[in-house]
């Protein structure tokens, strides 16, 4: 038979071309590999590694130590729950623990998919909200820092940032001695700023909660929206979600965070670190079920403004003199420059200089 | 910008390459799948010898499509929450694990009833082929015609439900972006019905070319019935996605029609942007326009390197739309006005370009072992409803089934030899 043995060279040079991927695909995954084989053993895991005593061992997993050290050394890169270094210096080792004082320590009642379903809303003891005083705010940056700080939150990403919008137009200046110098010519401003912090909204109606495929993210019934962090699986979906972009994969955790509001403040009667923090008390933070608190009050004598409302989330965040073409900042086409646009948009390029080198306007985004 | 995986900055598109290849291939798995349903349910008789090929292609993907998502995500130890936690049917993404599960768990019952007659007469011989092949057929000994009869109406069945399935496994990935009402690009309805037609396309083409490329390599001459059938079904789809293409660019790319921010994404980074390329010119230009044309030249539609091209072009196509869905899709910012977030695809790590071809090469080794086991070349003699009207030049009777199998059995038996009729 002539194809015979050309059959089967082919055919071995493809396995071993299937198996050469199949190596590559998992070595690229090292850590998942290690991960996935950890799946069976309890949360407990790290806690157990740094000797501790773990409240309910579950099954095999009381005595699997030193398999979970085993298992570690050969993920090394996941960085994340399961990393004890992080977990047990940082507090963060004893989920269980914490976060049913974190979830409920107030023995709320809550749900994960109840949140448009409130039975009786004038029972429930709190319903948390923020009111922003825009005309206060004077962008100074301290509740981004205080976040940062009280939250723990790693370089690179926020819970809360405020943005600094301009809007308006720059006029090309026929003189040829306006202030900014650009190859067409030289502009003059005709411009407005103003700032504009941004958290998670807590939203009524969170799409974030909705499509959270484990329900690791969840809607408490007092108004927080959290994230149940050893549940998640990382699949980005929220974050997809989020119409305010107010989530991030935390590069330590490895998991989806955002803005808790402080719960772990708020639980015990204190308020959120960036209300605090506020120099000009712009932000005032309370519960809308007591109409004597402060934000009922302002919510009741001023004319208020939420982002992106046509998107149907009931956010929980309220802004006084919020400019109408913010609301929806994506399509907000007269603003020149939000300084918050991030590093990895064309906007920080063209700002860095780095796509007036290259190309006119941001073109090699998107591919690689 | 770095591995996908570190990223800076407050808007970020988080799904990568796998993202975009785990529809790709999901889309294979749907398409393929459909095309063995052709002869199964829809008894399209000259699709017969194709089928048992479809339903191999159609698991090796099924079982291969979740790692993608598995590698892509970032907890991936936490994969069993899928199935703990009270989700349903709250999130599109949550319902994967159930399509998943029930449809891996259909297509084996499929890939047994459809190789059973095949095997049991494999296993009427002895040597461990036959053993294993005994052990394929789990102990069933029958190959009568009535048996076969029996099979061919389970397998009807088996693949109405299976259609069902795939166009739920399909519909759901689309689902997952058009329910995404934060990303102006991806909430329309038509994503999901986007997603399905485009499926049947890659599914299609790519069944040409394993048709193609199997028979050429048992050393047979691919059916000319099989090959200009399946060109004439991709060319319906392919007319019907550039329908739906044409609905998109209306209701998506007319200011005056859509939504503000729909607009500005669609102008700004598919038509005018980053993504023009790989949307006009790849996803329209190359999978679209491309094979269509071929087609109408009737000595490009004949030949087989005419085939070849127009069902490549037509999966690099399905690609790009996906990678334009994704990536074009979280290119455009929710919170900065006139903003494209940047991003690029790694080579190696973290939701690369290596992993990605990783996954690949695990679907064409699972494909090679099921192949290999699964004598496709005879299933069809086996199942086909008077064994002597099939057409003798494709799969004759007495033909080498499978890809031949590798280690070669204890001298004296073939391990194909047990084809004949018992
Ligand atoms: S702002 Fe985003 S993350 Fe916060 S509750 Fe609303 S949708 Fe969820
Ligand atoms: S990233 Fe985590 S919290 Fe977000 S949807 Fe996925 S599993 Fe849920």
């Amino acid at each position: 038979m002539r194809g015979e043995q050309s059959r089967r060279s082919a055919l071995k040079a493809f396995g071993a071309v299937g198996i050469a991927g199949a190596v590559s695909l998992l070595g690229a995954r090292l850590r998942g590999l290690g991960a996935v084989a950890r799946a069976t053993m309890s949360k407990n895991a790290p806690a157990r590694l740094a000797g501790k005593t773990v409240g309910r061992p579950k099954g095999a997993g009381a005595t699997s130590a030193a398999a979970a050290e085993a298992l570690y050394k050969l993920s090394p890169g996941w960085a994340a729950w399961t990393q004890p270094g992080l977990n047990v210096r940082d507090g963060w080792s004893e989920p269980d623990e914490w976060m049913p004082a974190i979830e409920n320590s107030h023995g709320l009642p809550y749900t994960h998919n109840t949140f448009s379903r409130f039975e009786a809303p004038g029972k429930l003891a709190h319903h948390w909200a923020m009111v922003i005083d825009l005309r206060k705010c004077i962008g100074c940056q301290s509740c981004v820092v205080a976040c940062k700080s009280e939250n723990n939150v790693p370089v690179g990403v926020y819970r809360t940032w405020v943005q600094v919008i301009e809007v308006g137009q720059w006029d090309r200046d026929p003189e040829g001695d306006g202030p900014v110098v650009l190859e067409g010519g030289t502009y003059e401003p005709s411009v407005r700023r103003f700032s504009l912090p941004r958290l998670c909204n807590h939203c009524d109606d969170p799409p974030c909660v909705e499509v959270c495929p484990v329900k690791a993210t969840f809607k408490r019934d007092d108004g927080l929206v959290l994230i149940d962090y050893p549940k998640c699986i990382g699949c980005g979906y929220c974050i997809q979600a989020c119409p305010y972009d107010a989530r991030f994969f935390n590069p330590i955790q490895q998991t989806a965070d955002k803005c808790t509001f402080c719960v772990h403040l708020i639980d015990r009667g204190l308020l959120p670190a960036c209300v605090t923090s506020c120099v000009a008390r712009a932000r005032v933070f309370g519960d809308l079920n007591d109409p004597d608190s402060e934000v009922a009050t302002l919510l009741a004598a001023h004319a208020t403004e939420r982002l992106d409302i046509s998107a149907g989330t009931h956010p929980q965040v309220f802004y006084i003199n919020l400019d109408g073409d913010m609301v929806d900042a994506a399509t907000a086409f007269n603003t020149i420059y939000p300084y918050a646009a991030g590093t990895n948009t064309n906007q920080y390029d063209e700002l860095t200089g780095r796509v007036l080198l290259q190309a006119p306007t941001g073109g090699e985004g998107g591919v690689p | 910008m770095g591995g996908a995986l570190n990223h800076s900055g407050l808007e970020n598109a988080y799904w990568g390459l796998m993202v975009v290849t785990y529809p790709f291939i999901s889309g294979l798995v749907a398409g393929s799948f459909v095309v063995s349903s052709l002869s199964h349910v829809f008894h399209q008789r000259r699709f017969d010898a194709l089928a048992p090929l479809a339903v191999l292609t159609s698991l090796a993907l099924l079982i291969a499509a979740p790692l993608t998502v598995l590698g892509d995500s970032r907890q991936p130890s936490n994969f069993l929450e899928l199935l703990t936690r009270d989700h349903l049917p709250y999130s599109p993404l949550s319902t994967f694990i159930v399509i998943w599960l029930t449809y891996i768990a259909l297509m084996l019952v499929e890939l047994y009833v459809a190789f059973r007659v095949t095997n049991a007469r494999i296993g009427e011989g002895d040597g461990w082929w036959a053993r294993l092949h005994r052990g394929l057929a789990l102990g069933h000994r029958n190959t009568s015609e009535r048996a076969a009869r029996k099979d061919r109406k389970i397998l009807f069945g088996l693949s109405c439900a299976g259609i069902v399935l795939a166009f739920l496994f399909h519909g759901y990935i689309g689902f997952v972006f058009g329910a995404t009402k934060a990303r102006a690009l991806w909430a329309t309805p038509l994503m999901p019905v986007l997603f399905i037609v485009s499926a049947m396309v890659s599914g299609i083409a790519l069944m040409w070319l394993v048709h193609f490329l199997a028979t050429r390599y048992v050393g047979r001459r691919p059916d000319r019935q099989v090959a200009s059938g399946l060109l004439s079904y991709l060319m319906l789809f392919l007319l019907l996605d550039l329908f739906l293409d044409a609905l998109d660019l209306l209701t998506s790319a007319v200011p005056e029609y859509a939504q503000g921010s729909a607009y500005y994404g669609f102008s700004h980074l598919l038509l005018h942007g980053p993504f023009t390329f790989s949307y006009l010119g790849v996803q329209l230009g190359i999978g679209v326009v491309l094979p269509l044309a071929l087609w109408l030249v009737p000595v490009v539609r004949r030949s087989w390197p005419g085939g070849a091209v127009m069902t490549l072009a037509a999966l690099v196509g399905v690609y790009a739309m996906r990678w334009n869905v994704v990536l074009g899709g979280q290119a455009e910012s929710k919170v900065s006005s006139n903003t494209v977030v940047t991003t690029s695809v790694p080579l190696t790590g973290f939701d690369s370009v290596q992993t990605v071809l990783g996954v690949f090469a695990v679907a064409l080794l699972l494909f090679l072992l099921l192949a290999w086991l699964f004598p496709w070349g005879q299933a069809h003699e086996a199942m086909s409803a008077s064994p002597s009207s099939s057409d003798p030049a494709v799969f004759p009777g007495t033909g080498v089934g499978a890809l031949g199998p590798m280690p070669a059995p204890a001298p004296g038996e073939s391990p194909v030899s047990g084809g004949g009729d018992a």
